[in-house]
């Protein structure tokens, strides 16, 4: 597995250094055009990563083509400094917690900073849905494919975002998997199902798990775009559900207000 | 616990609104979902000029908020571009109310009023649709006017507006509710015109004026008790959909018909009776007046005849929703994007 380092700046052709040269090979061992591997070099230098730059090895390893891996940096320049010891404890905690061959891949070039992130805080949330909210492993599994920036998330809210499709919307957990529905923010899930709650287009689930309507299934009015939510669920106007939105955030808004006053008195 | 949603096992809101499904779903079909949202979520006011105000910015304070007259609005601008409306069975507005909202679409919010220095104040805020049964009674200078459910007034503000009105009677049979309607008229009106005898309010069955024997009125309100849809859906307190009030409920239209009738029989012939409500139920809107009609001719020998009303809906359509043609009267619906209403108005004329 080659080395690259990058403590000296691309040296000038004529000039024959033989660390940097070793560098310039590496790269282009992995593929790198020239131009490419400038490009490395200039933001390492930026980052002021005194050695080398492991990040580039493992994504090597794990298959990534140089295209792809300066994208990765791009998208998370963090990336650079991060040691190999870590990089590689990172990758094998993924790895247990699911992502194998081709979702690992996935997740990473669609979400780099998941390598930025220390284990425990990968685990805290992997913890949190499986024990919290009673996700199964493999549900787990694929929440952290689908939606990895909750790892960056807060926990109040990803529990909130949980128990509101619980508790307020009577949902299973296999249904939030296959919305995909952490990749909604509160706010956003809140609109739409209120905006069809109120509609009169979804009901609460009572005990027995009965409603009066058919309610819409999560995975039709959540991962589609809000045309699609408009035109095809809740047969309404992008006008209405622009003022509802402003309303419901007003609501929302005074409503927490008031249990501030409420928990303050 | 927030999970359990904001209200208590079965609530009368709750009651309201499976009743509201069962029978509005039906009644407006397609509507019904947006007339939904927009009753469950925040309501729009507008707010009542008091003319009586000497607060002399209150316009243009309202104009920098970015609200309007949507009544001079409507004249000025809608009435010139509009070719349909110069037809002469238009229903007339000689009107010196100005009710201010915020356009389509804007969720602001009015400031409470404000007193001028001899304590009036410069505002009433109200649904503005509730100012269009006042606009469709057309009072004249000169004109006396009954308002046979007038509590808690504001109704009684806007009709109030036109200042060379002859006599105006405000009644209503709640006693608290005409309290509080001579409150509102004091923080409104100068003392003046309160003394002059110009204004008279009584706390009576309205349908007491059915067996007087003198029609003398050139115009009168009805503007009835009624389910008050929106507020039943809201509000827990007072709320007529309680399992308790369910006969009350179900004798309303019984009720609404006979206030009715009395506003018939109290107007002299050739003058004009609107009857109003803020429901949606075909029942207490349509079925009441046509009942009314009919019993008027059968049993007291008074013809009456409804009054086309859409070239005065179609005047104020940039305003307000209304549904598509109830079989008599107008109904402005409510809609998150123009939130007014429930609002129906019937204008009746008195030929006999
Ligand atoms: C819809 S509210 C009137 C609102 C009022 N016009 C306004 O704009 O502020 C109906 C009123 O009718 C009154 N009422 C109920 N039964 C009545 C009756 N038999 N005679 C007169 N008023 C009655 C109620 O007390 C209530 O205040």
């Amino acid at each position: 597995i080659p080395r690259l380092f990058c403590s000296a700046p691309p040296p000038p052709k004529a000039v024959q250094h033989p660390e940097p040269e070793l560098t310039m090979r590496a790269l282009a061992e992995m593929g790198f055009s020239e131009t490419q591997a400038e490009v490395v070099y200039e933001v390492a230098k930026k980052k002021r990563c005194k050695h080398q730059v492991p990040i580039l090895t493992s994504l090597f390893v794990l298959g990534f083509n140089p295209d792809s891996m300066l994208k990765v940096l791009e998208k998370c320049p963090d990336l650079y400094v991060v040691k190999e010891s870590q990089l590689q404890q990172r990758i094998a905690n993924l790895r247990k917690l699911g992502l194998l061959e081709g979702s690992l891949q996935r997740v990473i070039s669609h979400y780099p900073q998941i390598l930025s992130l220390p284990i425990k805080k990968v685990n805290a949330v992997s913890r949190l849905l499986r024990e919290k909210c009673q996700f199964t492993v493999q549900q787990v599994t694929d929440i952290l494919r689908d939606s990895p920036h909750i790892l960056q998330e807060d926990h109040t809210s990803l529990e909130y975002v949980f128990q509101y499709a619980y508790f307020r919307m009577g949902c299973q957990q296999a249904e939030m998997v296959k919305a995909k529905l952490f990749r909604l923010s509160v706010e956003e899930l809140q609109c739409r199902h209120g905006f069809l709650e109120r509609r009169g287009l979804y009901q609460t689930p009572d005990k027995k798990g009965q409603t009066l309507i058919v309610n819409p299934k999560l995975k039709d009015f959540l991962p589609v775009s809000e045309e699609t939510f408009l035109t095809k669920i809740a047969l309404s106007t992008q006008e209405e559900f622009d003022v509802f939105r402003k309303l419901l955030a007003r609501e929302l808004e005074e409503e927490r207000g008031r249990e501030h006053t409420r928990t303050a008195s | 616990t927030k999970w359990a949603g904001t209200r208590p096992k079965v609530a009368s809101s709750d009651l309201a609104l499976h009743h509201f499904d069962m029978t509005y779903s039906l009644q407006l079909g397609d509507l019904w979902p947006s007339v939904r949202v927009g009753m469950l979520s925040e309501k729009k006011y507008g707010a009542l000029v008091n003319s009586f105000s000497c607060d002399s910015d209150v316009i243009s304070a309202l104009q920098t908020q970015g609200c309007r007259d949507f009544i001079s609005t409507a004249l000025t601008e809608h009435l010139s571009t509009d070719p349909e409306l110069h037809n002469p069975t238009a229903a007339p507005i000689t009107s010196h109310i100005q009710c201010f909202t915020f356009p389509r679409g804007d969720i602001s919010r009015f400031r409470p009023a404000r007193s001028d220095s001899n304590g009036l104040l410069n505002y009433y805020l109200l649904d503005a649709a509730s100012v269009l049964p006042v606009l469709a009674l057309d009072v004249q200078p000169g004109h006396s006017v009954l308002d046979l459910c007038a509590g808690p007034g504001g109704k009684t503000l806007a009709l109030l507006q036109t200042h060379d009105l002859r006599f105006l009677w405000a009644n209503d049979l709640s006693g608290s509710r005409t309290a509080r309607l001579r409150r509102t008229l004091q923080s409104y009106l100068p003392t003046e015109l309160l003394m002059e005898g110009k204004v008279h309010v009584t706390s009576v069955d309205g349908r007491q004026w059915r067996d007087k024997d003198e029609s003398t009125f050139d115009r009168v309100l009805v503007d009835v008790p009624c389910t008050t849809d929106r507020h039943s859906l809201m509000e827990e307190e007072n709320n007529i959909f309680k399992r308790s009030r369910t006969r009350e409920r179900q004798m309303l239209p019984l009720l609404q018909m006979e206030l009715l009738l009395a506003g018939i029989q109290a107007v002299r012939p050739g003058g004009d009776v609107v009857y109003s409500t803020c429901s949606l139920s075909q029942l207490q809107n349509e079925c009441v007046v046509q009942r009314a009609v009919t019993v008027a001719q059968q049993e007291m020998g008074i013809r009456v005849e409804v009054q086309n009303l859409s070239s005065f809906t179609r005047l104020f359509s940039h305003t307000f929703h209304f549904a598509p043609q109830p079989a008599v009267g107008e109904l402005v619906l409510p809609h998150l994007c123009a939130n007014f209403g429930p609002i129906y108005l019937c204008k009746l004329r008195r030929m006999s």
